[in-house]
């Protein structure tokens, strides 16, 4: 006991000392890795733990797992420092190898942990041999064609080993390595290179079930200088239709004429006769209009006469004050007219009128007609003066004085003298309108209302309704095309007479015929209220919308803006009123006792 | 007796397509048998990994040695020259027959897997499904591979497998799965090697993949 209590101490101390003095037994040795290159043979390799200071000695000992034989390394050489090398004698597969080392030196000795191996899970194969990248010219363009060879070491012609290869390719500038599988076979074809350009190639390889190899040593190929196929099929493509598209902007500018014909085509332009474009394109606006002015119209003169005529004329305050253009317009359609916007009355202004006949009418003799005439003056002069005057409320005479009716064309011998005058009487005759046919002349009248034709032209257009019962309503457009400029020499009829009208025909004539022809159908006795149209509607282009008045109970009312919203015939409704919006001069309807709506034109003044 | 000769020739003539014919067969054969071991080695790789993910340290050392696997005492060839050595057909046996000896236990992890104390347990629970579906196929393929070399005898080796549980607590169940399946994986290296052997062997035609 107390010996060995004495030698624990005695080296105890020795242990301290030599620690003093800086020298202990050996760290602990570990075993890093195993490896077999071809499943035939393999190595181990261990780090020693630190020698303490003294010369170390290593040794590797290992049993098999199912013997308790432990063997030594057979081999400490072949492989290198500390390592351990087992040839084929010494190497059998699919067994457990138990390995240890054991680090000793003159202190004492360590030893590592065990490890067990199985030979067959350590295979890593050597690197490829022969690495070679050629460059292969073909049609396509060229491409490197990379081929090596099997290490040496590794048998798989048997199929005791069976090894895959794999090969990257980059160039030097490049980060990353591009990589490529190549199976079991010894060659790889890589496409898609750049042209002059310098390529590093390496190749490795695994065994079915191991570890990869190391790559082997870089090997470089160059690229030739080429372009490719489709590069320069692309230089060609643009080529092409950069040739095609200059020759097509060439041809182009050639023909802009017609090609900008074709795109936009021209729109026909207005035509009126008796208008001169190029005179309104060249200036002013002065000339072109004065070319369609009449002379002498509208009558200037004696717009006291023309009041007086007026006031004369009417002698029941409750006549319904005709619109006069309502009058008018049965008697004379009036396609359109500047400043008259009588609400319908045909006026000889009619463009499908037979002007002749106003201008003879006009001319004519008669005491009828000369009232009428003057009538038509006092007219214009009222209207004149009461240009931009509101219509008011009044007495029918006044408002008659004030408005601007258009004297009407009276074909017919001798109507009474309240028929002939186009206002809205108790018993209204037929608001005629001559016939276009020769015998029913207009009279005397005919030369102002060929002047008022003549401001028609320059217009816009009108739409009126048809209020004879006969007809149907409708819209009838007088065009400005369809204007017949007034003959200046038509024959004067000897009488006045009213007509009325008996169709439109299809280019929006009026064929009318005399009140008194025989042949006439006798008209239903609620065509008696509907011979004078009512203005329903201006549009806003001027033309002044007639309506069908069916009932006797339209309102009177005097109104400046309001509108009928339908347009359906019989329908009692407010007659509007209409500020044009052309910038003519203002017109005015009023509204008379019964419905009628009397329109005030106002007249511009030449 | 030229009709005779004539029939003879015929006779000869299509025997040799047949043969012929055959030996293509047999190369691709088993070409697609290698393959198929290819494959059940790999699934047993990461079998054997997820199981080792997650395994108490203690298993370690409570594990069953090697050789107490159920085909341990199969005689097999322990080295390359000893390998090369072995003629097909006893190559061929030694194959089927260790592919023989796991079909039963493989069926039994198939069972316990899906009871496994292990985090891993659905995938390894498919892996071993998918294990067995691959050692069925395999086995066919090996039976036509037998057919078409036409061996005479079939000296496969019975490699019982007794064990019907892995054990009671979770611990030994464990520890007893990933004990079967290392010496699954083994065996399926050896089944392995062998059918690349014999792949190489048969493809005489095309030695660049040998």
């Amino acid at each position: 006991m107390r010996n060995s209590g004495a030698v624990l101490i005695l080296t105890f101390i020795a242990i301290l000392t030599l620690q003093a003095a800086g020298v202990s037994p050996p760290g602990k040795p570990r075993l890093t890795s195993c490896r077999s290159p071809e499943k035939e043979t393999f190595t181990c390799w261990w780090e020693p733990g630190g020698d303490g200071g003294l010369p170390t000695t290593y040794a590797l000992y290992y049993h098999l797992e199912n013997s308790e034989t432990v063997y030594e390394c057979p081999d400490y050489r072949t492989a290198g420092e500390n390592s351990c090398f087992f040839n084929k004698n010494d190497t059998s597969l699919w067994v457990n190898y138990n390995i240890t080392v054991v680090a000793s030196n003159a202190l004492g000795k360590n030893i590592s942990d065990p490890v067990e191996v199985d030979v067959v899970y350590i295979v890593q194969p050597n690197t490829p041999e022969h690495v070679t990248a050629v460059v292969v010219h073909d049609e396509q363009g060229p491409f490197v064609r990379v081929s090596w060879e099997k290490p040496r070491t590794a048998d798989t012609r048997s199929g005791w080993i069976t090894l895959l290869y794999q090969l990257r390719v980059k160039q030097e500038k490049d980060k990353e390595w591009e990589e490529y599988n190549a199976g079991m076979q010894k060659y790889y074809n890589v496409f898609s290179l750049h042209p002059d350009k310098e390529y590093m190639v390496q190749v490795r390889c695994k065994p079915d079930h191991g570890f990869w190899s190391e790559w082997t040593q870089t090997t470089y190929v160059k690229m030739p200088d080429y372009i490719t196929r489709e590069r320069s099929l692309w230089i060609m493509i643009t080529i092409f239709f950069v040739f095609i598209v200059v020759i097509l902007t060439w041809t182009l500018n050639v023909k802009r004429n017609s090609v900008k014909l074709c795109l936009l085509p021209a729109v026909p332009g207005p035509k009126i006769k008796g208008f001169d474009k190029q005179l309104l394109k060249s200036g002013k606006s002065e000339e072109v209009f004065n070319t369609l002015v009449i002379q002498g119209f509208p009558p200037t003169t004696d717009y006291d006469n023309l009041l007086v005529e007026y006031l004369e004329v009417y002698d029941n305050e409750e006549q319904e004050l005709v619109q006069d253009g309502k009058d008018l317009s049965e008697d004379c359609m009036k396609s359109k007219s500047p400043s008259d916007i009588d609400s319908g009355r045909g006026s000889c202004d009619s463009h499908t009128l037979l002007l002749e006949k106003c201008m003879d009418g006009r001319e004519g003799s008669g005491s009828n007609q000369h009232q009428y005439s003057q009538h038509g003056e006092t007219r214009w002069a009222s209207t004149e003066s009461s240009e931009s005057q509101d219509p008011e409320p009044g007495s029918p005479e006044s408002a008659n004085g004030r408005g601007k009716t258009w004297p009407v064309v009276f074909p017919s011998p001798q109507p009474q003298p309240h028929h002939h005058y186009p206002v809205g009487a108790a018993k209204p005759a037929y608001h005629s309108v001559p016939e276009i046919l020769n015998h029913l002349s207009p009279h005397a009248m005919s030369s102002n209302y060929h002047q008022l034709n003549h401001q028609d032209i320059l217009q816009q257009e009108r739409r009126f309704s048809k209020p004879a019962c006969r007809h149907s309503q409708s819209y009838n457009q007088f065009n400005l095309d369809g204007i017949d400029t007034p003959a200046p020499g038509v024959a004067p009829s000897p009488s006045l007479e009213y007509v009325e009208v008996q169709r439109v025909n299809p280019e929006n004539m009026l064929l009318l015929r005399p009140l008194s022809d025989p042949n006439r159908e006798p008209e239903g006795s609620d065509c008696t209220r509907e011979d004078y149209s009512k203005v329903k509607e201006v549009t806003s282009n001027n033309i002044l919308l007639l309506q069908r008045d069916m009932s006797h109970q339209c309102v009177d009312d005097y109104s400046q803006a309001d509108q009928c919203t339908t347009q359906q015939p019989p329908h009692p409704c407010k007659p509007a009123v209409h500020q044009s919006n052309s910038g003519m001069p203002q017109e005015a309807i009023r509204v008379m006792g019964n419905g009628y709506v009397d329109s005030t034109v106002l007249m511009p003044s030449y | 007796m030229t009709q005779g000769s004539r029939l003879y020739f015929a006779v000869t003539v299509l025997m040799c397509a047949f043969v012929s014919i055959n030996g293509v067969g047999l190369n691709d054969l088993l070409e697609r048998a290698s393959q198929l071991s290819d494959k059940l080695h790999s699934l047993s790789t990461s079998l054997t990994n997820d199981l080792d993910s997650h395994f108490p340290p203690v298993g370690r050392v409570m594990m069953p040695r090697p050789s107490m696997c159920h085909t341990s005492s199969l005689q097999i060839p322990n080295d390359k020259d000893q390998a090369l050595k072995i003629p097909e057909d006893e190559l061929l046996s030694l194959a089927r027959s260790l592919l023989l000896a796991w079909s039963d236990p493989l069926a039994l992890l198939s069972s316990e897997a899906s009871s496994l104390a292990h985090p891993e347990r659905n995938t390894i629970d498919s892996k071993t499904k998918e294990l067995q579906d691959n050692i069925n196929s395999l086995g066919a393929g090996l039976e036509h591979v037998f057919q078409k070399m036409g061996s005479s005898s079939d000296n496969l080796s019975s490699l019982p497998f007794y064990t019907s549980s892995l054990g009671q607590d979770k611990t030994s169940r464990l520890v007893n799965f990933h004990f079967l399946l290392s010496c699954f994986r083994r065996d399926s290296h050896k089944i392995d090697s062998f059918l690349k052997v014999l792949r190489c062997r048969a493809a005489k035609k095309r030695p660049e993949m040998c």
